[in-house]
This record gives C-alpha cells, sequence and structure tokens, in this order.
C-alpha cells in the first residue's frame, strides 16, 4: 500500500479538509523548518516560515496545478519565497534600529548553490510514495540513526529481510524521485 | 560467476552504501563489486539515492511539538465550520447584552447581503493602548468579518491573539491572528454560524501549546456588538 499522493492531499485541502493539511505538515514541516533554520539562522523566525508557509498552502491550494508541478516543488518555492521575505523584512529591521549586531541571513540559493535543499523537497515527496514497510526502515536509518539490528529489533523483523529490504527501499525511492538536474548557475 | 552469490550481493547493497554491513559482509561484497559490472552501476545508482537521502536527513528537523497545533489553529476560516468550544466566558457578560447578533444574522426582517454589526473593542488593564474595531457583515453563504486592531501587545513566540463570539454560558472562536511588530493586524474571517447566537465579542492572549480556552485571564479587548 502506497501513502496517499501528495497532489490527491492538496485536493482535499482545497475542499477545507484540514485534515489533509496535518497529513502534509507531517510530510513536509520538518524539511520546511530545517531549510528555515539553514536559511534563516533562527528557531523563532524558522518557526514563523513554517507557519507561513502552511498557512499559504491553504490558503492556495485551490489554485494549485498538478500539471504544471508537483506539489514538493511547489511547497519548496513557497518555502523559499516566504523566507527570502523574512530575510529582507529582518534586514530593513536591522538597519532601522542601527544594530549590526544580527549577521545577515543569505538569500535562499545563495547558501544552496548545489540544490540540496531543492532536492530534498523531491526526496521527501518520493519517500511518501514508498509502502510503509519501506518508507519506515529507511525513516528509521536515515532520520532515526538506527542501525539495521536496532531496526530489526525495533520492528521485530529478521535482520536478513532488514538488510534486502533497505535495498529494495532504496531501489523503489530511486524510481519514485525525479531525474537529478544540474544545479541552477 | 555463483547466481547465489550475485543475488546476495545485490539484496546486500543498500547496508552497504549505507556502511551498515559488518566487515566480513563487506568484504565479500567489495570483492563480487570487483568481478561484477551490473553490481557495480547497480550499487553506484544506490549511492546516488542514499547521498540524497543523506541530505534530505541532514536538512530535514523535527519542529517543536507545539507548532503544529499553532499551525492548525491559526488557519484563516475558509467557511467552513469549526467546532465550538463551550465555556463560561466574562463574567459580566450576561448583564451586558445589549443586542443579540441573532436578530442580525438570523431574524428574518436584517438577515440580508448588507446586514450589519459591529463593535468598537474597548482595552482592557491588559493592554491599556491598544483599541480594535469589528465589522460583521452578513455575506451569503457565510457572514464575514473584518477585524482592524492596534497597539497591541507583541505575542511571545508561543502566544497568539484568539478572536471570540461569546456571552455567559457559550462562546465560539472565530479565528486567531498575530499582530505586526507595531501592534497592528487588519484580518477579514468568516463567521461561525453559532456567533448568531452572542452579542459580545472578546479578543484574548492564548499560548500554545494549550487549548485555546477564551481563558478569563488573559482577555485584551471587549466590546458589544450593535446592528446598523
Amino acid at each position: 500500500m502506497r501513502g496517499i499522493e501528495d497532489e490527491v492531499l492538496v485536493r482535499r485541502v482545497a475542499s477545507g479538509d484540514e485534515r489533509a493539511l496535518s497529513d502534509l505538515y507531517d510530510r513536509y514541516a520538518g524539511l520546511v523548518y530545517g531549510a528555515g533554520l539553514r536559511y534563516l539562522g533562527d528557531r523563532g523566525v524558522a518557526e514563523d516560515l513554517v507557519q507561513d508557509v502552511f498557512v499559504s498552502v491553504w490558503r492556495g491550494a485551490a489554485g494549485f496545478d498538478p500539471g504544471k508541478a508537483r506539489f514538493a516543488t511547489w511547497i519548496f518555492r513557497i518555502t523559499r519565497n516566504r523566507a527570502t521575505d523574512l530575510i529582507r523584512r529582518r534586514r530593513a529591521r536591522v538597519r532601522m534600529v542601527g544594530e549590526d549586531v544580527l549577521k545577515p541571513p543569505h538569500e535562499p540559493g545563495e547558501e544552496d548553490s548545489a540544490g540540496k535543499i531543492a532536492r530534498s523537497f523531491d526526496v521527501a515527496a518520493a519517500l511518501s510514495r514508498l509502502s510503509p514497510a519501506h518508507r519506515e526502515v529507511l525513516v528509521l536509518a536515515y532520520m532515526e540513526g538506527l542501525t539495521q539490528r536496532e531496526i530489526s529489533e525495533q520492528t521485530g523483523a529478521p535482520l536478513g529481510t532488514i538488510k534486502s529490504r533497505t535495498t529494495a527501499a532504496l531501489r523503489s525511492l530511486r524510481e519514485n524521485m525525479l531525474p537529478e538536474e544540474p544545479p541552477d548557475g | 560467476m555463483d547466481e547465489r552469490e550475485h543475488l546476495k550481493v545485490r539484496d546486500l547493497l543498500g547496508p552497504y552504501v549505507l556502511g551498515a554491513l559488518d566487515p566480513e559482509e563487506e568484504w565479500e561484497v567489495e570483492e563480487h563489486l570487483s568481478r561484477c559490472a551490473a553490481c557495480r552501476a547497480e550499487e553506484r545508482d544506490l549511492r546516488r539515492t542514499h547521498e540524497r537521502l543523506s541530505d534530505l536527513a541532514g536538512i530535514h528537523e523535527d519542529p517543536p511539538p507545539g507548532l503544529k497545533p499553532g499551525v492548525m489553529g491559526g488557519l484563516p476560516r475558509r467557511g467552513t465550520l469549526r467546532e465550538t468550544r463551550r465555556a463560561p466566558i466574562f463574567a459580566a457578560a450576561a448583564a451586558l447584552i445589549a443586542l443579540s447578533l441573532f436578530a442580525v444574522f438570523s431574524s428574518s426582517g436584517l438577515i440580508g447581503r448588507d446586514a450589519m454589526a459591529s463593535a468598537t473593542l474597548e482595552p482592557t488593564p491588559r493592554a491599556p493602548e491598544a483599541s480594535g474595531e469589528l465589522r460583521v457583515r452578513a455575506d451569503d453563504p457565510n457572514a464575514r468579518a473584518t477585524l482592524e486592531v492596534w497597539n497591541m501587545p507583541n505575542c511571545d513566540k508561543n502566544e497568539y491573539y484568539e478572536l471570540w463570539f461569546g456571552e455567559e454560558g457559550g462562546r465560539v472562536s472565530a479565528g486567531t491572528f498575530k499582530v505586526d511588530e507595531q501592534g497592528q493586524g487588519t484580518l477579514q474571517m468568516s463567521v461561525p454560524e453559532e456567533a448568531g447566537n452572542y452579542g459580545q465579542v472578546g479578543i484574548t492572549l492564548e499560548e500554545f501549546p494549550e487549548e485555546p480556552r477564551m481563558s478569563a485571564a488573559k482577555p485584551v479587548l471587549t466590546g458589544e456588538l450593535e446592528g446598523s
């Protein structure tokens, strides 16, 4: 069984389904927050970014066109644009109060020339499309940092099964990801 | 080439690129890779996937657990009714009901696209400089409210404001908001159907992750709705 596709959830959000937005939050909030920390360097502002991004998704879901972009691409663009807004607002405030204590954060893209953040949204989308068993083994290994033996103990599956499942899950993830593009100039 | 060995190694390529094999298995895989072009190609592909997943894991960070209720609770209303949370509200409310919004929204004489109600919001000692105006228009299919506030105290990171319609014995939230750095805010929101039963409005300072409760301890602005 595969996870419900992001694009299906967005349609539900467009019709006012808060639970669908909650599911999208579970899939992407960690990435938006992590991207916010990299872009903005401040936990409080990164939290504001998460709030802004998901309110934007809520407001803009009806206008989202899956024919033009994947949801992962769309939410990444919202994240980058909102982060840019927050950075500019913060720079203006720094100038206004004449402080130079705050290190000006970098515009999104300046420190992300390799496009790691953008590509990570695509990986998160691909991860959500895996079967629960495949997603579980990768989340435990990569996000939780568990060893194969610890995953075996946690899931109750034999160690050999976990090893072959990890391989199968990586293959499945590869098939669900968009082909890598050269980084933006 | 031993087919069994080939299949076994292909199954181990995932934990191999993760660096999660024990030394004996790792040696076995590397020895096979030195002789098998197909497995080398597969290993290169899986390693690229592994690197992208590692990038994601490096960027991903769990947000504070209190953030999600704040985000979900702060969604602008879109015409759907939310759960009504019943609880006692301002103690003096019963004596102050000047006009029931019910008349504005529900009676046959007043309801319609142009039916209006408004309230001037007066400050409490918690925010003596604050003020606000609330206008409600009974548009189809839902009533819409426009709220303007000034000189509101800034919220801490885990605080937000909540607009309530209510009177003694009942209340309903119309939404949550924050103000800008100058303490100002202009918001438009759908008004829950139940609000038509109430003549008082209030704005409270709430804190997540606690359940919003129109806390008696933290009203910031209060007012009474009057029809026009």
